[in-house]
């Protein structure tokens, strides 16, 4: 490695120099497999996931113009709207509950940020090398070698975030289409600065910002440690073992040296992508990468010393206690969880797939026909959000003698589709006077089970 | 040795954090604003309640923007009001 620098910069010798850009360095080992493997996962998903096919149709698709949710074979609708919020409640308590047992999982290898970031490392280190050779690189003077690996770098990062922004727009946009229709310069305006907008912001987050997102403007790190007690799962170095710190060669008995088993090769800085020092302790900059890890381990196997002077561990057992994982905190985690999750899979499994929404006509209380008949008018819109075309029946009741005119007897309604139909309801004057509450009821012809009632109002005129 | 003059991370200024932070907190908040809106009411009936005619997309689009421009208000403002508040005095602290 190259010699200590010793010119000492006066304006930025104190522990809080101004910006010094974090270079870290690429590490082997078990976690970072670990992490590789979650990135590929999690990249492939979100890359290919819109190109899934189901029924003839986009698998995954958010069609924002239609107000349609298509998920696999299921079909959401605005009217669904409780359901998106019972999923974004069980998503907060699953992060509440896997950060009090196990840290930062979600910071080190499932968030965005982190993803991205690493996706974009790789590209870095393919163009620009590893951590000396970019160091290296960003000192030297321009030349055709560096603009070369500068540029390949930009190329490959660019390329990268436009194909992530197309992929995003994907989701809200049938993705099969969008291809050509950007070939032939026919992709809408909206669409083309969402796409673009995704684009630059992944270029900017993963590219530049990184770690300092995590810093600064990230709220789960800052309240994270809020969920955390002393039987989380955290990264902690083994300050008993490894202290008094200090290099030595291998020869040299260093405990009779009075020295602990931290050799002080700071790999662990090095490696640590928020480049804090993990011997500090724990701090709220650590994303629980598990980086530092595998450079210790790596080191601690050079050295002949048995492995997890860094590791992970719980303050319990760092001090000599016994971890619990059962504790009451995750107990009631875990049954929240299960009461959501239970609810939510029996509302969408016993759901109706059949909405009926009526509204009263308002240009006009009532109109009177011939032979004292009082008219009202009504627009109904049944929507079908099964996958097949169903038959259905309409009738209404709540007056005597209430009769529907202008509906067929059979009403067709498509897959995922709106009929709206207009409709008249007619009764006697002697059987409809003042306010009368009347209830629409819609049956499937081929299923008894499947009826949607809805509430309106029939208006005559007062007795 | 592998030991280098380590000066620490590159941390931004006061500035530039709050300007960040600002700017992405109202981000997300317009994000789940936008989306608890527009699950309820459609762009197309509130454009028809102004006599307006805008499609879904722009009326999304303008939604997103309205909320991301109000909240980068108020936490921008809430942000300055803290950072340029008087010192308390010893005796209080």
């Amino acid at each position: 490695m190259a010699k200590a620098s010793q010119k000492t910069d006066p304006q930025s010798a104190g522990m809080y120099a101004s910006a010094e850009k974090i270079y870290p360095r690429e590490q082997k080992g078990r976690f970072a497999n670990y992490s590789k493997v979650a990135t590929l996962a999690l990249l492939g998903i979100y890359y290919v996931l819109p190109w899934l096919a189901w029924d003839g149709r986009q698998a995954v698709l958010f069609d924002l113009p239609a107000r349609k949710f298509y998920l696999f074979g299921l079909t959401l609708w605005p009217q669904d709207f409780p359901y998106l919020a019972l999923l974004l409640i069980i998503a907060a308590l699953s992060l509440f509950f896997f950060t009090a047992l196990a840290g930062r999982l979600w910071c080190g290898f499932a968030c965005p940020q982190t993803v991205w970031t690493e996706a974009f490392i790789w590209m870095e280190q393919w163009t620009e090398g590893t951590r000396s050779q970019r160091m290296k690189l960003d000192k030297a003077p321009w030349s055709w070698n560096k603009l070369r690996r500068k540029g390949g770098k930009q190329f490959l990062w660019v390329t990268f975030s436009l194909w992530t922004g197309f992929t995003f727009v994907g989701y809200f946009t049938t993705i099969r289409e969008l291809g050509p229709a950007l070939a032939q310069l026919q992709v809408g305006g909206w669409t083309l600065f969402w796409g673009l907008f995704y684009s630059f912001a992944t270029y900017g987050n993963a590219g530049y910002m990184r770690e300092q997102v995590c810093k600064y403007m990230c709220p789960y790190a800052r309240f994270q440690s809020a969920m955390f007690d002393r039987d989380t799962l955290i990264i902690s170095y083994d300050e008993a073992r490894g202290e008094p710190r200090g290099s030595r060669k291998r020869s040299v008995d260093y405990k009779a040296a009075g020295l602990g088993d931290c050799i002080d090769c700071t790999l662990c800085v090095q490696v640590c992508p928020t480049g804090i020092d993990i011997r500090d302790g724990l701090q709220y900059e650590c994303i629980a990468c598990a980086a530092c890890i595998d450079a210790c381990d790596s080191v601690m196997d050079k050295m002949g010393y048995p492995r997890g002077l860094v590791r992970y561990t719980t303050e319990h057992s760092l001090h000599g206690t016994k971890t619990r994982v059962m504790r009451p905190r995750m107990l009631v985690y875990a049954m929240l969880l299960l009461v959501l999750v239970s609810a939510l899979v029996t509302s969408m499994v016993t759901r109706t797939p059949v909405i009926l929404d009526v509204i009263r006509d308002r240009n006009a209380l009532y109109r009177e026909l011939a032979d004292d008949i009082i008219e009202n008018s009504y627009t109904l819109k049944l929507i079908n959000q099964g996958s097949a075309q169903r038959d259905f029946h309409l009738s209404v009741a709540g007056v005597p003698g209430l009769v529907l005119e202008g509906v067929d007897s059979v009403i067709t309604v498509a897959a995922g589709d709106v009929r709206s139909l207009p409709v008249r309801a007619r009764a006697h004057r002697d059987d409809a006077y003042g306010i009368m509450d009347i209830t629409f009821s819609v049956v499937a012809t081929d299923d008894d089970g499947v009826v949607v009632v809805e509430d309106s109002r029939f208006i005559g005129p007062m007795p | 040795m592998i030991n280098e003059q380590y000066r620490g991370a590159r941390q931004w200024s006061r500035k530039r954090q709050a300007v960040a932070t600002v700017a992405w907190i109202s981000f997300l908040s317009a994000a789940v604003a936008t989306m608890l809106f527009f699950a309820v009411f459609d762009p197309v009936d509130l454009a028809g309640l102004l006599d307006l005619d805008i499609s879904r997309d722009p009326g999304y689009a303008i939604g997103f923007f309205f909320f991301w421009a109000i909240s980068a208000l108020c936490s921008g403002v809430t942000a300055w009001l803290v950072r340029t508040a008087p010192k308390r005095d010893k005796k209080h602290r």
